[in-house]
């Protein structure tokens, strides 16, 4: 199993911890990777809504180098499975928009060609044979109660994110997350509104507070149900949550904090990775006593 | 020059909107700041056009979270008016600041982040220092597109 690794910009350059867990799972789970030298996805929260054709011009370049490693794309982001899933998509459908990119991409001598798929870690790790290695190479438990947010980019619009799974309804509700947690012991566990977006891209694009408000009401539910611990997998719901949660208890006194982690890092301990090791150093809400009160240091 | 956002958009889309307000009901911009949400763009597009639209500074309040169009009944494709509208916008020149600084770090750079002591902090997690990105071919790409009439970078 070989992928080409693309690592966007948030994981490498502000949480390389969750890159070195995510390399390390990986390595253990029998999952090769590739590095290639990717530009940024563009986000579908920022370039996209600015000027479309930059947006799948770009997201096709990035396409384009992993076709020609022949590999498929594993992304560690909701936003960057979002652009270059659907560019992978309309680029593979529309041979108005393929042949103007190609015009475009060709004098950089790429050519998108259509070969590859996309997709996120959370779904590489979800395959049968990943899952076995897992519970054979798990060493340890993770007995906490965990409330699992997918962030809104990963899974839609559905029609483009899981055109394959789609429900009656032809909606999708994500939950693998949910279910690997459970592999490795922890407690996945339902509270209201969890699919409720965590309000980082209000936060980037225009309103900080307003965008921490929606942390506010999602933490509200979240504790309601005594959750422990938040897994996500994507950087921009993590910095919401981690940084939101320190904002907000600035301002609310009594706000109780939930430490948040990142998913590979909770697979990482599983695998007795150590906290330093898959970088729970750099968290601004502390894990530490959690973590200890279960035996993990 | 303006983008036709019709060709982006099946304008007859707009009709099928029957303003029952589900796509707004769940829509978090609106619960928490003074968002157009999508039902009152629809109609505003439909009464108003697309020009006056496009003016307005509250259309960029939104999470892009693409709840409005999962639940809409009438399936209507609102992300991708929504889309349209904001790049029609940001020609106009209605573009948040946020957003302009961070499209032109990205122009610049091919990155959406600023590179700072990176190596050192890779080290820390040892990992290996980050392969540099073609910048530029970013560059002649988001110029061929004419990213430069919106941003300059
Ligand atoms: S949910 Fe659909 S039909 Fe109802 S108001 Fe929104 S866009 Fe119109
Ligand atoms: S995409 Fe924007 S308009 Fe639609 S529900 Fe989300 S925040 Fe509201």
């Amino acid at each position: 199993m070989k992928y080409a690794i693309y690592l966007g910009c948030a994981i490498p350059i502000k949480y390389p911890g969750f890159e070195a867990a995510t390399r390390n799972v990986c390595e253990r789970l029998g999952i090769d990777l590739v590095d290639l030298p990717f530009a940024c996805c563009p986000p579908p929260t920022s370039l996209k809504m600015v000027h479309y054709d930059s947006w799948l011009a770009l997201a096709a370049l990035n396409l384009c180098m992993a076709e020609e490693a022949g590999l498929n794309l594993m992304t560690l982001c909701s936003g960057c499975v979002n652009t270059l899933k659907e560019a992978n998509q309309t680029l593979k459908k529309s041979d108005s928009k393929r042949r103007k990119v190609n015009r475009i991409l060709e004098e950089q001598n790429h050519h998108f060609k259509g070969t590859i798929e996309v997709t996120h870690i959370l779904d590489v790790l979800y395959q049968d044979s990943v899952i076995e290695k897992l519970i054979k190479e798990k060493v340890r438990e993770i007995p906490l109660k965990v409330g699992c947010h997918y962030g809104c980019h990963y899974f839609r619009p559905p029609k483009i994110m899981y055109p394959e799974e789609l429900s009656e309804a032809e909606s999708y509700v994500p939950v693998k997350m949910d279910h690997l947690l459970s592999i490795i012991g922890m407690e996945p566990t339902e509270y209201s509104r969890k699919f409720l977006c965590c309000g980082s891209p209000l936060g980037a694009n225009s309103d900080q507070d307003a965008g921490y408000a929606i942390v506010k009401e999602k933490l509200r539910h979240i504790r309601e149900r005594n959750i422990e611990a938040l897994s996500v997998i994507c950087p921009s719901c993590f910095e919401q949550f981690d940084m939101g949660q320190i904002a907000l208890s600035r301002k609310f006194k009594d706000l109780v904090k939930v430490p948040t982690f990142y998913l590979t890092q909770l697979i990482g301990l599983s695998l007795g990775m150590s906290t330093k090791e898959v970088g729970l150093d750099v968290h601004r809400v502390k894990s530490k006593k959690l973590l200890e009160g279960i035996g993990i240091s | 020059m303006t983008v036709k956002i019709w060709n982006f958009f099946p304008r007859e889309a707009l009709y099928e909107c029957y303003q029952c307000a589900r796509c707004t009901g769940s829509c978090p911009a609106l619960e928490v700041a003074s968002a157009l949400g999508p039902r009152e763009t629809i109609l505003k597009c439909l009464n108003l056009g697309h020009d006056e639209i496009v003016e307005d500074e509250k259309l960029w309040v939104c999470c892009t979270c693409n709840v409005c169009e999962d639940r809409c009944p009438q399936k209507i494709p609102i992300s991708d008016l929504l889309v349209a509208l904001r790049n029609s916008a940001a020609r106009r020149g209605n573009i948040p600041d946020k957003l302009e600084i961070a499209i032109e770090l990205l122009a610049k750079t091919g990155r959406s982040m600023i590179v700072h002591q990176l190596d050192e902090m890779r080290a820390h997690h040892g990992l290996a220092p980050l392969l540099p990105v073609p910048v530029d071919e970013v560059r002649e790409i988001l110029k061929k597109t004419r990213l430069d009439e919106v941003v300059e970078f």
